[in-house]
């Protein structure tokens, strides 16, 4: 008979170490080792978790429904695999009934069968997923230290994988692998010697210290946090405009320099807005739940968004602490997991009452947002308020001297009076800024024709010509019954055809025409080209009138410009001016009862807020003396013809105090936070994950394979849901995160789906270690720099990463850390490596995002038209210097030194990201004007600072870039790569220049250029070495 | 249960079956794979496909994927409605109104119907109707199978890009250009494997975002992610060397960074420097072949003459066209031109003109140079929107002007070359081109049928993340469409 299993036995023996038994011959299965994994990939997407997607009504991944009988039989007999219905359809060779069927494309290989089949005839025990049991506490107290477990844990499993652990990396290293782990910066020269000249014992752990302590590991540390809550300086869809929320950026690196505790960390972010008296700091993290993507899409559908913000922080929340990938039950029971649609939604309800709008507006600042206030901001704002209230106060006592009187008060009435007002006599109005179209302006005197005064205006032209103003003087004000004059003269000799007067509000809107109408200004027939009559009586001065309101121009408006044209010939202009007839006891702006009527019914915004009701109701309603005196107030401050000009010292006094309270507050930068709507929404599983498809009405809770809800009040809150994650019997949330930390540490995280730790990711490596730091994470009170120390302090950290071939090929990912982890520094890393070795890193922290170097056309040729992150300017000065995590992040066009390094987009929660090794990659860090001007830099640096002899210059830098002096041959190699260039370079100075240019700091004007540019090279070379761009 | 042992023993148990690139996520086999051939100077070994793919024998061994981005009016360019001139300013019967429009159109009071206001004709053997704006695309009807019916999710630009590039409306997805990349690799040695190309439009255009996301590699390795060729600049980021420096430079330079690169192996046995070593000798091959590849000069008169006066300006779509075709020939996979302005809401008739004058003659050349050179058996193109638009006007509308809106319910697309029918036409629409009458299509089953003219079954091309079986066509099921293949 032929035994399926021998054949792979025999493979075993050839490439498995000794020390690991393979399930198949271990006797014993396990089901979450040996039997989950199987049924999860090739079972349960119909026989598992989604209910939708179950077929024949049978389910595999609970045992008390997988015995339960059907028509065909029963799925699962423990201990009798041939009454297995599940057995003999896996063995059955009829296509309709084998399982799994064919057009699954899954395949069930004999080794699969077999183990199934044991595990049947073992009893087929089930066993809760790992990740979902109590942290178990695997040792004993014992006299170890916390790093002394850790690493015995790591060695105990490695004479199972044939490995044996290597001794520590020297200490050069060394403290580059910390210095990057906790700062990501390499270390300087000075914290090297200090580190290699410490002798005595615990030098390691003070050198670990040192860099804990540097405001340098919040940012380190923060770029790997904002990778998950996917932050960003744009909204992220459709326009991808700016959006303010740096300050929560910042407020993720102050939380780590003051090594906040995971568990506040936790809570501020997702309930900060719950605490009793949240404060300040507590309500910019709740930045992390508006960190999402958003849109303002114009026809996009209110339900449809509001429904994927909430998906979208729910899965985030999941993944971020729980290590689930829940997104899926959005649209149906999760596969794999045990999260119900249910249940996913019941999650999903926790963030579906946010107060933010479906639609973000393209703003910068969409609401709620919150101004961050600066320690001193109540004493400034104080201080800008009782200037402000003096000022006020110094005006008001000045109005009471004011002698008014109220004309409609007076008895009897004063009489009503003609008025007159000249708009031009002699010259424009003062300030005006003249111009022409025609000739230049020629204001004439006698023996030309004048009417008035010393001067007329000219005005000549074969077609249309004009002078005219529309900017710069006072405004003249149209009276009541006002009717416009001006005097004319026309050239017998060149009468025009046409003459025009014009009148500017804001807009060109006013005109009068006399003669024909030949000027195609303004709409026919309407006051924009009114026809005031024929030409005039030629060769002498006639005064022409027209009706003010005939041009449309009404008793009140403002005149800003006015303009003289002709059309075909010559006319002389003088002496326009305005006729009113003024009665001071119904002007608004003589007689405050007047006004008071005239305003009646209206909205005044200029208006302060407290008056603006009591205008509205108008003079007929009674007011109190207090009310009637401030209505008064302002009336003389503002509006009184006789007192506005006798009060505008005062008044101009208290706008510019106000003006100076505004400017301040509005320097005052805000950020997003989170809030709920006081009503809360109602959630509703959504069928198919469709917004518009409401199913079963949902309340906030959690999924039932975890610990119960605590909640505070009838409706569990995200606060609840914060203290429910940070309890300590909750199984997944210190797991996750220890894993996380682990995996910036290692390179890898002891569970490598960091991202996953549900049933289709992967198991944990070494499961003791995880649930031991685990625990001790929680046991510390959740601290991070604790946890961090203690990692970075183990043996197993500090091993050497140069192994044999064998031991590369033993364990290519260094699952096992027989060795040190060594691997391609991050995006960020290679940048401010670069710029920190030459010199040129700005290490200002905070504050808006800058933006560095970046070839032209990133931005733009992506960017919607109307776009406000559509033009990419460089920063000014050091900006282009700051340190990456600075960097503004636009998420539908990133820097592309951060894309082509793996970092993502922070569209969606990344928890680990790719380490690829391309091509572009070379060509960034050869030809990206960042890293050769850094490189430049570092030239300078050698040659100004690394010894006169070209030797010791190598060293130097060398000793900076590699921590390490150059072997001897390498010392050779470099050398005889700088003479060469510097022999090109000296035969062709133009391109040293060129070289050392490149880049907008100015190169030290001590080095030449030839050496400088060869040395350019050099340090290229050096920054562009495996050694250097790895974390060794 | 005992958790201890049960990681090692499941490794061990991986291997024993034979599983160990499982282990390494997959990929990382063929990664490995892939270095230690490049180790071996075997040419194949730069993008190196999944092993086990194609999964059947590929009718295309590239793609170039014309994306006309905003959406153009399949009514006023292929679905020719000549019935609709009755009912100009007509209300389109609500019963066509789903409930589904943009809230741009959806306060409308009415839906006046537009009938397009240019002539069609018929055209080729196939006589198809085609209207007056594609005087050159007219020509090649006979190679180009048209779908009337293609229909898609999502009625914005940003999520109808990223469903049509990714096969989901949710960012952070891997686009298909990455997704063949994956699987096939490509045969192009000193170029990239994906490359995409993003030309100017009419300025009268109304030009939406375009999104890293849509040639962006999501959750496969960012290796995979297309490389932008752009029209300004390095045509490759970085490609160029720094000012004052040359080749000889950059070559002397290498040879000592590899030497040194090659010591750091020794000491560190770490493989990954091998892989360093050979993309900077890559990157070194690039800047001499990005170069060559956009150097048109040898390109001859009768070619450049097909493509058009604007062929010669570097960024036109004519030139993008042309360039596509080189780096096909030159065994690059997929090749993506995203050409943007096709957003019509208002004064649709100029707009949509000058996106054709911009676009159609290139079009046509492309087709028709990929056929004289006999390669357009070997290549698949791909032309259409993310959407289409309706058939009421947006905005005013008179016989000489008018707007549309957004339109996902059916528009055009055509396919040609590697595996496909020509001279077919796929689908029709009903008599407002507002539904499909027959056999509508999912641009997830446009995918599925590039894909399977790649020598791909879509089903079985997944990839685990975030618990799930990942496929470019989305997680219902989908089918090839049958009548488009050869």
């Amino acid at each position: 008979m032929f035994r399926p299993w021998l054949l792979p036995s025999l493979l075993f023996l050839t490439c498995v170490p000794a020390g690991a038994a393979p399930a198949a011959e271990a006797g014993a299965l396990s089901y979450n080792r040996d039997i989950r994994p199987i049924l999860s990939d090739k079972c349960f997407a119909c026989h598992g978790m989604d209910s939708k997607k179950r077929k024949a009504d049978l389910r595999l991944d609970v045992l008390e429904e997988a015995v339960k009988p059907l028509k065909e039989g029963t799925p699962l007999v423990p201990g009798n695999p041939d009454a297995s219905l599940v057995w003999q359809r896996i063995v059955s060779t009829d296509p309709e009934e084998v399982m799994p069927p064919p057009d699954s494309h899954k395949t069930l290989n004999a080794e699969e069968k077999e183990i199934l089949r044991r595990w049947i005839s073992q009893g087929a025990v089930y066993q809760k997923h790992w990740a979902f049991e109590p942290l178990v506490n695997p040792t004993p107290a014992e006299s170890e230290t916390p790093q002394m477990r850790l690493d015995r844990w790591v060695n105990e499993r490695l004479p199972a994988a044939n490995l044996a652990p290597l001794a520590a990396a020297e200490p050069p290293v060394l403290i580059r692998r910390v210095s990057f782990a906790l700062t990501g910066l390499p270390p300087s020269l000075d914290e090297t010697e200090q580190f290699l000249r410490d002798n005595l014992p615990g030098a390691y752990e003070r050198m670990v210290d040192r860099y804990l302590a540097s405001p340098r590991y919040g940012e380190e540390m923060a770029r790997h946090w904002l990778d998950v809550a996917r932050y960003a300086d744009t909204h992220g869809l459709h326009l991808d405009n700016e959006r303010q929320m740096w300050a929560y950026r910042d407020w993720v690196v102050r939380a780590f320099n003051n090594n906040q505790p995971f568990d506040q960390f936790t809570v501020e972010q997702l309930a900060g807005d719950l605490l009793p008296e949240a404060t300040q700091e507590q309500l910019i993290a709740t930045g992390f739940n508006r960190c999402n993507v958003t849109t303002g899409e114009g026809g996009s559908i209110d339900a449809e968004q509001l429904f994927r913000y909430a998906v979208d922080r729910a899965s985030t929340t999941a993944q971020t602490w729980l290590g689930l990938t829940v997104g899926c039950a959005a649209c149906h029971d999760h596969k794999y997991d045990p999260v119900s649609q249910k249940e996913f939604y019941s999650f999903y309800a926790f963030f579906h009452s946010n107060a933010d709008p479906a639609m973000d507006g393209n703003t910068l600042l969409t609401n709620p947002v919150m101004k961050i206030k600066p320690p001193d901001y109540q004493t400034k704002v104080a201080t800008f308020e009782e200037n402000r209230n003096a000022r006020q106060a110094a005006l008001n006592a000045k109005t009471a001297t004011v002698g008014y009187q109220d004309p409609a008060e007076q008895n009897p009435l004063p009489e009503v009076k003609d008025t007159e007002v000249i708009w031009f006599d002699d010259a424009f109005p003062a300030g005006a800024e003249t111009g022409a179209s025609g000739h230049p302006q020629q204001l004439v005197e006698k023996p030309a024709p004048v009417a008035s005064g010393q001067r007329s205006l000219k005005r000549s032209g074969e077609g249309m010509a004009q002078d005219y103003y529309q900017s710069g003087a006072a405004p003249l004000e149209v009276p009541a019954g006002g009717r416009v004059f001006l005097q004319v003269y026309l050239d017998p000799q060149d009468t025009p055809e046409e003459i025009m007067i014009q009148f500017h509000t804001g807009e060109w809107l006013h005109r009068a025409w006399w003669g024909q109408d030949i000027i195609a200004f303004g709409a026919v027939g309407t006051p924009q080209r009114f026809g005031a009559g024929p030409l005039p009586e030629t060769g002498k001065w006639v005064p022409l009138e027209v009706e003010a309101s005939s041009m449309g121009l009404l008793p009140g408006m403002k005149i800003s410009g006015i303009a003289f044209t002709v059309h075909g010939g010559t006319a002389y202009f003088d002496r326009l001016g305005i006729k009113g007839r003024l009665d001071p006891s119904t002007d608004p702006s003589r007689s405050f009862t007047a006004w008071r009527k005239s305003v009646a019914g209206k909205d005044l915004p200029e208006v302060p807020e407290a008056l603006r009701g009591w205008l509205k109701e108008g003079p007929d309603k009674e007011r109190s003396g207090g009310e009637l005196q401030q209505l008064r107030g302002y009336y003389l401050q503002n509006i009184c013809a006789g007192t506005v000009a006798e009060l505008a010292a005062e008044t101009g006094a208290v706008k510019e105090a106000n003006k100076e309270l505004a400017a301040y507050l509005e320097s005052i930068p805000s950020t997003f936070i989170y809030r709920d709507l006081e009503q809360p929404r109602d959630s509703f599983v959504m069928k198919r994950g469709q917004y518009d498809q409401p199913g079963e009405k949902v309340e906030p809770g959690t999924p039932a394979v975890l610990p119960p809800l605590t909640k505070a009040g009838i409706r569990a809150n995200r606060l609840d849901l914060a203290r429910w994650l940070v309890a300590p019997e909750h199984p997944l949330v210190s797991r996750v995160t220890v894993n996380r930390f682990w995996q910036q540490v290692f390179g890898t995280g002891l569970v490598k789906s960091s991202h996953d730790f549900g049933t289709q990711g992967d198991l944990p490596s070494h499961p003791e270690l995880l649930d031991g730091l685990a625990l001790h994470f929680q046991q510390t009170g959740w601290n991070v720099k604790g946890l961090m120390r203690l990692m970075l302090t183990s043996e197993t950290f500090r091993r050497t990463s140069a192994a044999p071939a064998e031991a590369w090929q033993a364990d290519p990912d260094n699952r096992w850390l027989a060795r040190g982890s060594r691997f391609r520094l991050d995006a960020e890393q290679l940048r401010d490596q670069a710029l920190f070795a030459g010199g040129l890193l700005d290490l200002t922290m905070g504050g808006r995002g800058v933006n560095p170097y970046q070839p032209p056309n990133i931005w733009e040729p992506v960017a919607y038209t109307g776009s406000n992150t559509r033009n990419y300017v460089q920063s000014a000065g050091t900006g282009v210097h700051r340190r990456s995590l600075y960097t503004f992040y636009k998420r539908t066009a990133p820097a592309p030194f951060m894309i082509n390094f793996d970092a993502p987009s922070r569209e969606q929660a990344c928890t680990r990201r790719e380490r690829s090794n391309t091509p572009l990659q070379a060509l960034q860090l050869m030809n990206d004007v960042q890293h050769f001007e850094a490189a430049r830099a570092l030239a300078e640096r050698t040659l100004l600072l690394g010894g006169a002899t070209p030797e010791s210059r190598i060293g130097f830098a060398c000793r900076t870039v590699l921590n390490r002096e150059p072997t001897p041959e390498e010392r050779v190699a470099l050398l005889q790569f700088q003479t060469s260039r510097l022999e090109k370079y000296r035969a062709a100075p133009a391109e040293a220049i060129k070289a050392v240019t490149f880049g907008t700091v100015k190169p030290s004007d001590v080095l030449k250029e030839p050496e400088l540019a060869s040395w350019t090279l050099v340090a290229n070379l050096l920054l562009n070495l495996d050694e250097a761009v790895t974390r060794p | 249960m005992n958790p201890l042992s049960e990681y090692q023993q499941l490794l061990t148990r991986r291997n024993f079956f034979g599983h160990s690139g499982l282990r390494l996520g997959g990929m990382a086999l063929t990664y490995l794979l892939g270095r230690d051939l490049a180790g071996a100077a075997a040419p194949s070994a730069v993008h190196p496909p999944l092993p086990g793919l194609p999964h059947f024998a590929p009718k295309a061994k590239a793609v170039i994927y014309l994306h006309m981005n905003g959406g153009p009016s399949q009514l006023d360019l292929w679905d020719y409605k000549p019935g609709l001139k009755n009912h100009f300013n007509k209300d389109l019967p609500r019963s066509f109104l789903g409930e589904r429009i943009t809230t741009m159109t959806s306060g409308q009071t009415s839906f006046p119907v537009a009938p397009s206001k240019f002539n069609f004709a018929q055209h080729g053997q196939s006589g198809r109707w085609v209207s007056e704006l594609l005087p050159h695309t007219a020509k090649i009807v006979d190679d180009i199978a048209l779908v009337k019916t293609v229909h898609t999710n999502a009625i914005n630009h940003d999520p109808a890009c990223t469903f049509l590039m990714t096969g989901s409306e949710i960012p952070g997805k891997a686009s298909l250009g990455s997704w063949i990349s994956y699987g096939l690799g490509s045969a192009a040695n000193d170029l990239p494997a994906f490359v995409a190309l993003m030309p100017r439009f009419p300025e009268s255009g109304n030009g939406q975002a375009l999104f890293s996301r849509m040639w962006g590699s999501g959750f496969l390795p960012g290796r995979h992610a297309g490389v932008v060729l752009r029209s300004a600049g390095d045509p490759v980021l970085y490609l160029e060397n720094p000012p004052g420096v040359d080749r000889s430079d950059r070559r002397a330079m290498l040879d000592v960074l590899n030497q040194f690169n090659q010591r750091s192996f020794e000491r560190s046995g770490d493989p990954d420097i091998q892989t360093r070593i050979s993309q900077y000798e890559m990157a070194y091959r690039l800047q001499a072949s990005v170069p060559e590849l956009a150097d048109l000069s040898k390109e001859s008169p009768a070619t450049l003459e097909l493509y058009g006066p604007e062929v010669k300006t570097p960024g036109s779509f004519a030139s993008s066209a042309l360039l596509a075709r080189r780096l096909v020939e030159r065994g690059v996979r997929v090749v993506q031109i995203m050409h943007r302005g096709w957003d019509s809401h208002g004064d649709l008739p100029h707009q949509l003109g000058n996106q054709c004058l911009d676009t159609d003659r290139g079009t046509a050349a492309l087709v028709q140079d990929l056929k004289q050179r006999g390669l357009l058996d070997d290549v698949l193109v791909i032309w259409g929107g993310e959407f289409g638009r309706t058939v009421y006007s947006q905005g005013t509308l008179t016989h000489e002007n008018y707007g549309r809106d957004h339109h996902p319910r059916n528009f055009c697309m055509w396919m040609a070359g590697g595996g496909i029918k020509g001279g077919i036409v796929h689908g029709e629409t009903d008599d407002f081109s507002y539904n499909p009458a027959a056999d509508p299509v999912h641009i997830n089953e446009i995918n599925a049928t590039m894909l399977h003219c790649l020598g791909i079954d879509h089903e079985r091309f997944s990839l685990k993340f975030q618990g799930l079986d990942q496929r470019l066509t989305g997680v219902e099921s989908v089918s090839v469409v049958k009548n488009l293949l050869a």
